[in-house]
């Protein structure tokens, strides 16, 4: 149950509170009324393609083989292009709304007329690290603070016993530029993604092995009395009772995280909605870390940023969605961890009416080229196209927004960038983004940087 | 609106006085806050008709009759201007219409409230002594340092009075962690508080800023403002093994009490003024002591991009850390509030433009100078050897090329990494061994696919029931099966097994049945699709064998007979060949020599080398980059100091050596009549003392920056600073003597209502300590600080590279890590559980005010973290050894060591009765959680 639930809008006021709110509340109030009230956001690092997931290109498909019409030798992030490529899989008809999906994709096919998508993303990096970085604080540079440190510098935690964000690396393993992606950056730490997943706890969550229950309790009574005495000498000195304020708070994250974290008290048929039994133990990986997600945001956890793949290796496209070389077989293993467990996921907060105040969020740092690289059977980088999508609170489904030109070379049509992606969804939040601002050396940072406009034509 | 409403008239009636009142408001109230005779940007004042037609640097801003050809029309309706934020439709019709009808314009237009800082912002101004009125019933103490009369001038302003000096215990406790970010030992502390002389105060300050410990706290401070970091950041974030030399440079020169303008030398240029001394070359660091974007791009704009990355990084950190002015804000477009046009950014630019990020050998003249020495008899020879070699082959080559073919053809072809395969008489065989003997310079083998046939049909297949194992297998951490030998048989080329490293390696498959085998093959890059940084060179020595059994091996093929796989020794086969007998014996002794002598000098000692970053000539100059576009270049800019100071301006030509460049930005940033270098320093002193600077925002003096509380005491200061000779130790005394510094820091209802954040002083600030402070101490109080300075740090984490770098934070802590926090590696975005918790920064951005925040998951960092456990252990052990077994006395001795005083009776006697029931330990942890340990009052 969540405390707003308890008390109303007015708790955050209650004076019993106060020194909680200096550790979970919001800072910003809402300047206009909020269409959702929390974020899942998906990313798929490596650049996930949009000419083989959800950008559909008759025309591709008709002139593969053929050079790329008025270019004559391109140099992308890896070197020369060859001609152009049809993506390997067919592109169908799905939902109401008759969106052209890749076939890869059956289960999120089925969602067509839930999802929302922008397929005239732009980004200003063509490099893995840069890029995620970019997507996800609005910089390519490091050291800017996350979308997520964002809304929940915004907006606080509903749950004082969880963190306001939470990322979930994959099993696999991080990101490219890893904890950048979560970071608070220059906002106070405590707006910083807490990183954990299903297989893996938060740390030092857990009482120190070696430290028996009643020593944990024993030390801990004893330092409230210590921190007690001490509070008292010095009156006033509100962050000493703040600090003592974080350690009940810990105590109490101690017992409610690992609950959280627990599934086995989730039902057969919701592990096998989103694949949790699955024969693939990366699929099923990954469908427990939805169901985590779900789970954190039921007990009011304001972000939680889930990634579906990790890191470059020393083999491109191995671990994430990099496909230089080999894109079939490299979709063919990443496409289906990615679609059953997320569409289980998305069916899940809508069956539980969660869908209605989450904004769901699917992304990626860049799109690929329609060209396959010279001498393989892949796709370099892209940052002039690619395709995200958003669904739940404040959204149209069944939508699509901008487009790229007939080879999904670049976006034409609407063109869209991250800080229009951020303002949009900040917009769904309630927040004005240009509003939303930290002073940092010399400026009034914001998430969407001097730019950015809101995306209407995708709101509800 | 009131355009708006204008339109909504019909526009025959709008009277032409109405139209010059309506766009002259409109230009004083969008154009003239940049464009006035103080600001000037792009050299254009709008502040009369007069002016504007005078225009800027890039003409006429105005044609009266001709709104298309009238620059200030133009760019408005181009929506260009004001930048950022372009008028409505509405409003840019006016503007043309007014210039279209003469733009009648009288009066001179002022800026509606100031919305930026011009040439005459106050930071800006020189360096004034103002000295303020004392009080007639100032308190006498604080009447006698300069410093506390400012601040109790202030303070009077506002009807606040100072508190009561501190208690010693108290004071000395603050002051030690201030200079040294560690605790008073007990000795000290006691010394202290049993010298009753009027000067152990004084003679304590002194003795901390003696004290080595002095540069280890104030080098870490000065990190923090010049971001300096360990490992490139970005995508790969490898670390900088060689970046550690730059942090003992600092150490060092702190403690050395260097004078500033002597590091900003050689922060800036230490490599061109260092006539051969390492230890002033070093400093020279601090340009490349930020992030670099080491991923190899081959494309054109991303390529540039990466480079104007690097520029801007060394132009932000030399002009927040130097100036405390944020020029990296004019990349895009002129400065938005301070008076710093995009120009200015790119004269910086060029400035720097001859540095590249980097290794550099780091040795005195001398060394290398005997380095070179000793190598020379060894290079001569080899140039020797090399040359008669060359003879030979000249003279021989029309018989090379006569027999070259006839010599070739009878070898068999060379191996390679798209396909090598070995036929054989058909043997029955359950097991196929391939024994890898060699590969090019010993490099980890790897291979796509290996096939078995029998007949046309694979036999090795995975799918066909065979296993495959390797004697070897290279692992990624967090994806054992990445290289796994699983993919040798797997029917695919997208996945390859490797080796773990070079050397002899075997690779075993195990068919499903035995097998008629009469061909083996393998690649290591079947498709041709594992090119630039994936690219490597094929096995070029093996067997194969078969076995019946898996025990008893019989070889079927080698790579006997084949030509050599490089080029190079292809020809020295035929070489060989061709040669008379004498000839080609003394080729080969010869070929033998030249492998020992490469052989020798690549195993000669190296030269010490350091992440200092290498510097040379520029082969392109900068060019003023429109929007900050990499692609859209302008005119090309010189180096040359930002326009808006008018003081010791220089200016240079592309042709001067870059080295030039980097010195004359120093001087001018020193020059005794640049006020922003001093203020800026004072008070990033005055703010590491006070936990707040009298300028709050202490890398930016520009408007977004916030006033400064005490503008004269800061003038004071910084002129004092000049005064002792950029020396920071005599400041730092000189502040901490101050009665300002010495009072009490109990809190005062009546005061806060007035002050609640006490900017003015009237009570001394409670501290929490740094992140790195908090670490040290509970080592220091625990025993097992180890107080080794300098050298390469130590790792908080656990180190892997695959490609991109993977950091694992620790789970155990050896004694290695129990060195002070300031030796710890700092890989960037890589916060260490503890000190990341406590607002340790990750050296992406400068960092030159740390947040203090509180989090439960800092509490969780510090209650159950294995390190603070495991020094709870020792900090039992260490009182169990010094107090005896008595709890009271254990419980007294611990309170000394960490809050530095007894425990009162109610303390030990629940201390006691803890450490009773659940051991010493349990009482430690607690202690090193306690307020009372990481707050400084």
């Amino acid at each position: 149950m969540t405390r707003r639930k308890l008390f109303g809008d007015l708790c955050w006021g209650l004076p019993a509170l106060a020194a909680m709110q200096l550790l979970a509340g919001g800072r910003v109030t809402p300047h206009h009324r909020p269409r959702a009230r929390r974020v899942l956001q998906i990313f798929c690092p490596g650049g996930a393609s949009h000419l083989d997931l959800w950008d559909y290109k008759p025309e591709l498909e008709k002139r593969s083989g053929q050079p790329m019409p008025g270019v004559e030798k391109e140099v992308s992030f890896q070197g020369a292009n060859g001609a152009l490529m049809r993506s390997p899989w067919k592109f169908v008809r799905r939902g109401q709304c008759g969106k052209y999906i890749t076939e890869l994709l059956p289960h999120l096919g089925e969602l067509a007329d839930e999802l929302a998508f922008v397929h005239s993303m732009t980004s200003r990096s063509n490099t893995h690290g840069p890029a995620c970085v970019m997507m996800n604080t609005g910089f390519a540079v490091e050291g800017f603070p996350s979308a997520g440190a964002w809304v929940s510098y915004a907006l606080g935690s509903e749950n004082e016993n969880l963190p306001a964000f939470v990322a979930i690396p994959d099993v696999r393993g991080i990101p490219p530029s890893g904890p950048a992606n979560w970071t608070a950056g220059f906002l106070p730490a405590e707006h910083q993604g807490i990183a954990f997943h299903a297989a893996e706890p938060i740390r030092n969550l857990a009482r120190p092995a070696g430290v028996s229950e009643a020593e944990d309790e024993a030390a801990r009574v004893f330092l409230e009395q210590l921190n007690e005495t001490h509070a008292a000498r010095h009156p006033g000195a509100g962050d000493l009772r703040a600090r003592m304020a974080a350690y009940a708070l810990a105590a109490r994250m101690q017992l409610s995280a690992p609950e959280v974290a627990d599934l086995g008290a989730e039902s057969e048929a919701t592990h096998r909605l989103y694949g949790a039994r699955d024969a693939n133990p990366l699929l099923a990986a990954y469908a427990r870390n939805c169901l985590l997600a779900r789970r954190l945001l039921e007990r009011g956890v304001r972000y939680v940023q889930l990634f579906c793949a990790s890191r470059a290796s020393g083999v491109d496209g191995l671990l994430n969605w990099d496909a230089h070389k080999t894109l079939q077989a490299d979709y063919e293993r990443h496409a289906p961890i990615l679609d059953q467990p997320t569409a289980g996921l998305l069916r899940d907060l809508k069956a539980r009416g969660l869908l209605q105040d989450t904004l769901v969020l699917w992304t990626t740092e860049f799109g690929r080229m329609p060209t396959h690289q010279e001498g393989t059977l892949g796709r370099d980088h892209n940052p002039d196209a690619f395709t995200v999508w958003m669904a739940g609170a404040g959204i149209r489904g069944g939508v699509s927004y901008g487009a790229t030109d007939d080879f999904g070379r670049r976006a034409v049509d609407g063109v869209a960038t991250i800080h229009d992606f951020w303002a949009t969804v900040l917009d769904v939040l309630g927040l004005d983004h240009g509003r939303l601002t930290w002073y940092h050396n010399g400026l009034n940072r914001r998430l969407t940087d001097v730019h950015g406009h809101v995306l209407r034509p995708i709101l509800a | 609106m009131r355009y708006v409403f204008l339109l909504a008239w019909p526009m025959a009636l709008v009277l032409a006085e109405d139209l010059e009142r309506q766009a002259t408001a409109m230009l004083a109230k969008q154009c003239v806050n940049c464009h006035n005779s103080s600001s000037r940007m792009g050299g254009l004042v709008l502040e009369t008709r007069e002016s504007a037609l005078r225009g800027g640097f890039s003409g006429p801003a105005l044609t009266p009759g001709d709104a298309g050809r009238s620059l200030l029309a133009a760019r408005v309706a181009k929506g260009e201007m004001p930048p950022g934020n372009p008028l409505p439709a509405d409003a840019r019709r006016l503007l043309a219409r007014w210039v279209e009808s003469g733009a009648s314009w009288t009066g001179r237009l002022l800026p509606a409230a100031r919305k930026r800082a011009g040439k005459d912002w106050w930071s800006l101004q020189p360096l004034r002594r103002v000295d303020p009125e004392i009080p007639a019933d100032a308190p006498a103490s604080w009447t006698v340092s300069p410093i506390d009369r400012y601040l109790l001038a202030a303070m009077r302003e506002r009807g606040l009075s100072p508190s009561p000096p501190a208690a010693k215990r108290t004071l000395a406790r603050r002051v030690t962690y201030d200079l040294t970010g560690l605790p008073p030992t007990p000795e000290e502390l006691d010394a202290f508080l049993r010298d009753d002389a009027p000067d152990a105060y004084e003679r304590l300050v002194d003795r901390l800023l003696a004290s080595p410990a002095y540069g280890e706290r104030w080098a870490r401070h000065w990190m923090d403002v010049i971001r300096f970091g360990e490992s490139h950041g970005y995508e790969q974030n490898h670390l900088r093994p060689n970046a550690w030399p730059f942090r003992d440079y600092l150490i060092r020169s702190f403690n050395a009490g260097k004078p500033f303008d002597r590091m900003i030398l050689e922060h800036l240029a230490g490599d061109v003024i260092a006539g051969g001394d390492p230890d002033v070359e070093v400093g020279v660091g601090f340009l490349v002591a930020g992030v670099h974007d080491t991923v190899g791009n081959q494309a054109e704009a991303p390529r540039r991009q990466q480079r104007a990355d690097d520029l801007d990084d060394m132009i932000a950190a030399a002009g927040s850390a130097f100036l405390g002015l944020t020029v990296h804000c004019a990349r895009c477009h002129d400065h938005k509030f301070d008076p710093i046009e995009q120009r200015d950014y790119y004269r910086m630019a060029a400035i720097f433009n001859g540095v590249v990020h980097g290794e550099r050998e780091l040795a005195a003249a001398a060394e290398k100078e005997r380095h070179a020495a000793a190598r020379e008899p060894w290079e001569r020879a080899l140039r020797e050897v090399r040359e008669r070699l060359a003879a030979i082959r000249e003279a021989a080559r029309p018989e090379v090329a006569a027999q070259r073919e006839a010599i070739l053809a009878a070898y068999r072809p060379p191996v390679s990494d798209r396909f090598t395969e070995e036929r054989f008489a058909a043997v029955r065989a359950k097991w196929i061994r391939l024994r890898i003997t060699g590969t090019p310079n010993n490099s980890p083998a790897a291979i796509d696919e290996m096939e078995v046939w029998e007949g046309s049909r694979n036999v090795a297949l995975a799918s066909a029931g065979a296993r495959v194992s390797a004697s070897s297998e290279r692992r990624a951490d967090d994806d054992p099966e990445a290289y796994a030998a699983r993919h040798l048989i797997d029917g695919r080329f997208d996945r390859r097994w490797f080796a773990a490293s070079g050397g002899p390696v075997e690779i075993t498959i195990e068919l499903a049945a035995p097998a008629l085998v009469d061909r083996v093959s393998w690649s290591r890059d079947r498709e041709g699709g594992f090119q630039g940084k994936f690219a490597g060179p094929p096995v070029t020595g093996y067997v194969v064998e078969a076995s019946a059994d898996g025990r008893a091996w019989r070889p079927v093929a080698s790579a006997e007979g084949r030509l050599p796989y490089s080029p190079a020794e292809r020809e020295a086969l035929v070489l060989r060949a061709v040669l008379p007998e004498a000839q080609r014996r003394e080729w080969e002794t010869l070929e033998a020599r030249r492998a020992e002598l490469e052989d020798r000098l690549a195993k000669f000692p190296k030269l010490p080398v350091a992440y200092i970053g290498r510097a040379e000539q520029p082969r392109e100059p900068v060019y003023l980059l429109k929007g900050g576009n990499v692609m859209d270049r302008a005119g090309v800019v010189t180096p040359a100091s930002l326009s808006a100071f008018s003081f010791a301006r220089f200016s240079l030509e592309e042709e001067q050596p870059e080295g030039e460049r980097r010195v004359a930005l120093a001087r001018w940033l020193t020059d005794a009549r640049n006020p922003l270098t001093p203020r800026v320093l004072a008070n990033r002193i005055w703010h590491y003392h006070f936990g707040r600077g009298i300028v709050g925002t202490p890398s930016d003096f520009g408007f977004q920056g916030e006033a400064p509380s005490h503008p004269a005491l800061l003038d004071y200061l910084a002129l004092r600073l000049l005064a002792h000779g950029w020396r920071l130790k005599p400041l730092h005394r000189e502040i901490l003597l101050s009665q300002a510094y010495r009072q009490s820091s109990a809190f005062d209802e009546g005061k806060a209502r007035v002050d609640a954040e006490a900017r003015l002083l009237w009570r001394y600030p409670p501290q929490r300590l740094s992140a790195e402070a908090i670490r040290d101490a509970i080592l220091a109080v625990s025993g097992a600080l180890d107080r080794r300075m300098g050298g390469p740090g130590f790792h908080l984490f656990r180190y892997t590279v695959d490609n991109v770098a993977t950091y694992y934070p620790l789970e155990r802590f050896g004694p290695e890590t129990f060195r002070r926090a300031v030796y710890q590696t700092a890989a960037r975005s890589v916060r260490s559980e503890l000190l990341g918790q406590y607002d340790c920064p990750d050296s992406s951005l400068p960092e030159p005010k740390r947040s203090v925040t509180t989090s439960p998951l800092q509490a969780l960092a510090l209650f159950n973290n294995s390190f603070v456990i495991e020094q709870a252990e020792l900090l039992a052990g260490r009182l169990r050894k010094e107090a005896g077994a008595d709890p009271a006395r254990q419980v007294d001795w611990a309170f000394v060591l960490a809050f530095g005083r007894p425990a009162e009776p109610g303390e030990r006697a629940a201390a006691a009765a803890l450490v009773e029931r659940h051991g010493l330990a349990a009482f430690c942890r607690a202690l090193f959680n306690a307020n009372e340990f990481i707050y400084v009052m």
